[in-house]
């Protein structure tokens, strides 16, 4: 299986251009064909570089001042669960490897506020919500984030992001969003 | 074979223990419903001897409040001196007068104490029961009648009256709530606190000095304590993660809690000062929501150890745990009755959450709410045992309501645009 599917990789790699092959084995997000190797080719420069290169001299287009901005401006996504739910599915994985990636290189300390939708209590859902920012803290430690940056609240049902009594609405509000602290 | 005729038997005495069950369930709720004859009392108009009109509108308020109050407590059929048929036979009949300043105060606006009287009779013997006599000032005309029905109530039923609780709660939408205070009848409605964060799940030291209460007003979640004479607020503890669902012993000299620490919410005992005492739960899963027995020797919380949120019972070192609820996916926001008989929670079921009633020992479980009320969640019991107040959405927005548990009647307690919720009753 293993093997099969990479002699597949191989010949496609083979009858296609190179980096259009990348694409199609990676994460499939609908974000441009185009941008999606220049993220795959730059996360490895930057990772094997040990500390030193991050102290150099910062060129023009890293100066971020991180604290000024929220964490969805320098592309931090909020991750969602499923109802009564606080465990990470696969999609979260995704998006939190992503945001790692992120959250190593940027110079800022985020807040992970767990949120849940209407249903069920105001203690269950403090208590749940805490259990997603949670999950997710613990995922992007394991990911290699200094724990330090990362700190976790929760809100429960108190802060929707969406109005609404509907399965589209509570969707939306049951998630762990990052955010200033 | 032989165990065929086992199983037979015991299936037989299930089905007749169980049928003898439902039917003693039946009889203990009808007897409970007629067991307390309602007293007849008429309540009349009290005399103005002097001090004009402003006299005349105290006596006004301090009828109006008795009435009401006697009502509201649920043990008497009230009468009034107006359009009452001579048919009725009252037990007892309250009389009264209202002595003010020779000086009408309406006119001169003095704020001078005015001499109240106040009376309970047999009736039509006369023979006098109770008098009681107040000094109050204008503005304190209503605590005044409060009292005096509080003595009246205690006096020919033994219930602890009611009359002068009160309830605290958190109003507002999003991450602004603050905490409110409303008199048990609706009046009296105050503002807490004015931080800009979330406030919430507020609980009465027993000697209702104090409010503990969750709050983001340092950023994080924490734990903090009101005192309600100054309105001064102090930290309790604030750990990192949860600080929750703060239970005031019977003793006022500690509190349990929810905390996590970071990691997982556990149960605590902390000294008003927000020293741990004790941890005692031990596990992987949420706990929270607990509340102490009216003797303070065990506590019941949520616990989702199974997979789901059910009650549990522990003692109040942490040992001797029993699971108090079997029925229903989701349980929590458990109260202990003051007579330690019945325990009041939340159930959710399908999208909604509903009240529910049982004994400490699982049985008589009875839902008091019904598809009507919407949601219905963090009922809080009454000093006499006999009304909860609790926060539901029926109404569209999330307000109070008081239900009287003896005759499945409610009356709604908060009104306005903005959700009320996590209400608790003083003690």
């Amino acid at each position: 299986m293993n093997f099969s599917s990479l002699s597949r990789v191989t010949l496609v790699a083979l009858i296609l251009v190179l980096g259009l092959g990348l694409t199609l084995t990676g994460c499939g997000k609908k974000a441009p064909v185009e941008t999606e190797p220049q993220v795959e080719a730059e996360a490895p420069i930057e990772e094997v570089p040990e500390t030193p290169v991050a102290e150099d001299p910062t060129p023009v287009e890293k100066a971020i001042d991180y604290a000024a901005l929220e964490p969805a401006d320098f592309g931090v996504e909020d991750i969602f669960f499923a109802f009564d739910q606080y465990d990470l599915d696969a999609e979260a994985m995704g998006l939190l490897s992503r945001n790692a990636r992120i959250l190593r290189e940027a110079d800022v300390t985020i807040l992970v506020a767990g949120h849940c939708d209407e249903r069920g209590t105001i203690e269950y859902n403090l208590a749940l919500g805490e259990k997603r920012a949670n999950a997710v803290r613990d995922y992007l430690i394991s990911l290699g984030v200094p724990a330090g940056k990362l700190r976790v609240t929760s809100y429960g049902e108190n802060k929707p992001f969406v109005r609404g009594s509907d399965e589209n609405a509570w969707a939306l509000n049951r998630r762990a969003h990052f955010t200033r602290p | 074979m032989r165990s065929g005729i086992l199983w037979l038997i015991t299936v037989l005495c299930l089905l007749t223990g169980g049928a003898a069950t439902a039917q003693q369930a039946e009889v203990t709720l009808e007897v409970n419903k007629t067991a307390f004859q309602k007293i007849d009392i008429l309540v009349n108009m009290l005399d103005v001897l002097s001090g004009g009109m402003a006299s005349v509108q105290m006596a006004d308020t301090v009828e109006d409040v008795v009435i009401n109050d006697l009502k509201l407590s649920g043990l008497f059929r009230v009468g009034t001196s107006e359009g009452q048929s001579d048919s009725l036979s009252f037990e007892y009949t309250i009389e009264g007068s209202v002595e003010g300043p020779l000086r009408d105060a309406a006119q001169t606006g003095e704020n001078v104490p005015t001499t109240i009287s106040l009376n309970l009779l047999t009736w039509p013997g006369r023979q006098l029961v109770l008098n009681k006599r107040y000094r109050p000032l204008p503005d304190q005309m209503r605590s005044t009648a409060h009292h005096f029905a509080d003595q009246v109530i205690y006096y020919l039923t033994g219930a602890p009256g009611i009359t002068q609780s009160r309830i605290v709660f958190s109003r507002g939408t999003g991450d602004r709530r603050d905490l409110f205070v409303i008199d048990y009848d609706g009046f009296g409605e105050m503002r807490l606190t004015a931080n800009r964060t979330l406030n919430l799940c507020p609980d009465w030291s027993p000697d209702g000095k104090q409010i503990a209460f969750t709050s983001y007003r340092n950023g994080m979640q924490g734990v903090y304590s009101l005192e309600t004479r100054t309105g001064n607020v102090r930290k309790i503890i604030e750990q990192d993660g949860l600080n929750l669902g703060a239970d005031w012993h019977p003793s006022g000299e500690e509190l349990l809690l929810s905390l996590s620490r970071g990691g997982n919410p556990e149960i605590f005992r902390i000294t008003p000062n927000g020293d741990i005492i004790k941890r005692l739960t031990v596990s992987k899963a949420i706990e929270i929501s607990p509340s102490w027995s009216p003797g303070g020797r065990d506590l019941v919380f949520t616990s989702d150890r199974t997979g789901t949120p059910q009650l549990y019972i522990i003692d109040n070192e942490g040992a001797g745990r029993r699971r108090l609820t079997f029925e229903g996916q989701y349980n929590d926001s458990a109260s202990w009755s003051p007579n330690g008989e019945k325990i009041v929670y939340a159930t959710r079921s399908g999208n909604f959450t509903q009240i529910v009633l049982m004994k400490p020992t699982g049985e008589d479980r009875r839902v008091l709410t019904d598809f009507r009320w919407r949601n219905a969640e963090d009922p809080s019991w009454a000093p006499d045992g006999r009304h909860i107040v609790f926060a539901s959405d029926r109404s569209g927005v999330f307000k109070l309501y008081v239900y009287d548990v003896a005759e499945d009647t409610y009356r709604q307690l908060t009104f306005g645009d903005d959700p009320d919720i996590t209400p608790a009753w003083s003690h």
